[in-house]
């Protein structure tokens, strides 16, 4: 009986033994200790192992800390700092990681933009050359139109487009027509531009009557041609009489070419 | 008497010895934890919600450590201080990550209000 007593303590002892042993080998890891390992798990495959893998195994030293301390201590407060500290690195590794793409993201997206802006310089440099040859192939088409249906020159004081009159004040039939076209390309060519309509004589009769003659033929030339279009405020007439001839008045020819009106078409200030 | 003295200076040493645990003050690892604390707070954590939260923690537990080692609790305090640099550095790391993300969408919204213009 004795015997057997002995035999039932001894195993009851072994049954206690076994199962605190078993107690102790089922006990569960910590907290700290499986979001660490859940963190790691994840930043290992992400990012960070591309971008920060030096911080990406530091992590995996701690987390390996964290485990053994449990292992000999278990779920100690050691244990549960340690863990906690490498859960903490592991994101640490993670945000680093994110850090550097954010930054590279920026770079590109400046480049893109400073690419974008030069590109957009580029083209508004061309849109203007292309205004700008636009601009003067009109205003050469239009002196050219001008040369055709005019005598046209340039003097220092702009250009000067001549038209023959008559003994009267009104143009001559041919160069009535032509006034139209002359109005057209004034009125396309050097928009800003001002205008000044001299009317002249021959040398015949009073200088008091061809004054008048003169200023009469610049005056019918300025309102005629600002009924096709050109601003009055841009078009003046003056009359000089028989001051200013262009060949002699000896000759009947001579006087003719006299008989004139002058536009001058004086360079704008922009200089277009 | 003078047995009993010696005795007692014998006694006190044990006890002195004791209290230490024989654990030196964590005095590097306290000066690296305030350091990483002061650069988180200087890249602006405070005004990065997950970078304030962890600034907050390791401010409390470098407090928490601080204790400990006025108890003489060195190993403890030694302990939370890991906690406490582990906080202060991912704080500082967050508040770096909050910026570069706010910096890159700026550049971001500018390319596109670029492109749409």
């Amino acid at each position: 009986m004795k015997t057997g007593s002995t035999r039932s303590l001894a195993f009851s002892t072994s049954a206690a033994a076994a199962l605190l042993v078993c107690a102790c080998g089922t006990t569960n890891p910590p907290e700290e200790l499986v979001q660490a390992q859940e963190t790691y798990a994840r930043v290992s495959k992400g990012i960070a192992q591309q971008y920060k893998p030096d911080e990406v195994h530091e992590a995996k030293e701690a987390l390996d800390n964290a485990q053994q301390s449990f292992d000999k201590d278990g779920p100690s407060p050691e244990t549960r700092d340690l863990a906690y500290a490498a859960g903490l690195k592991a994101q640490q590794a993670e945000a680093e990681a994110a850090t550097i793409i954010a930054a590279n993201q920026k770079e590109t997206n400046e480049k893109k933009a400073q690419t974008q802006t030069i590109d957009s310089l580029k083209h508004d440099v061309a849109v203007e050359k292309s205004k700008r040859e636009q601009a003067e192939k009109k205003a050469e088409q239009a002196a050219a139109d001008l040369a055709r249906i005019a005598a046209v020159k340039q003097e220092s004081r702009g250009m000067v487009i001549t038209l023959f009159t008559s003994g009267q004040s009104a143009l001559l039939p041919g160069a009535m027509a032509k006034l139209n076209e002359v109005g057209d390309a004034l009125v396309k060519s050097s928009p800003e531009s001002k205008i000044v309509v001299e009317g002249h004589t021959d040398s015949q009769g009073r200088a008091s009557d061809n004054q008048e003659l003169s200023l009469a033929r610049a005056q019918s030339v300025r309102d005629y041609l600002v009924s096709r279009g050109i601003a009055a405020d841009r078009i003046s007439a003056q009359g000089l009489g028989s001051t200013r001839p262009v060949a002699t008045n000896k000759t009947p020819e001579g006087r003719a070419d006299n008989r004139r009106v002058e536009i001058v078409v004086q360079p704008s200030p922009g200089g277009s | 008497m003078e047995k009993t003295n010696t005795l007692a200076a014998a006694i006190a040493l044990a006890f002195g010895l004791a209290a230490c645990g024989g654990y030196a003050v964590p005095t590097d690892r306290m000066i690296a934890s305030e350091a990483a604390a002061r650069s988180a707070r200087e890249v602006g954590a405070a005004n990065a919600p997950q970078a304030a939260l962890h600034l907050k923690l390791a401010q409390e537990e470098i407090a928490q450590a601080k204790s400990l080692m006025n108890d003489g609790n060195n190993k403890r305090a030694d302990y939370v201080l890991i906690r406490a640099k582990a906080d202060a550095e991912l704080a500082l790391a967050l508040a770096k990550q909050a910026d570069a993300e706010a910096a890159a969408k700026k550049a971001a919204d500018q390319l596109n209000a670029a492109g749409n213009q």
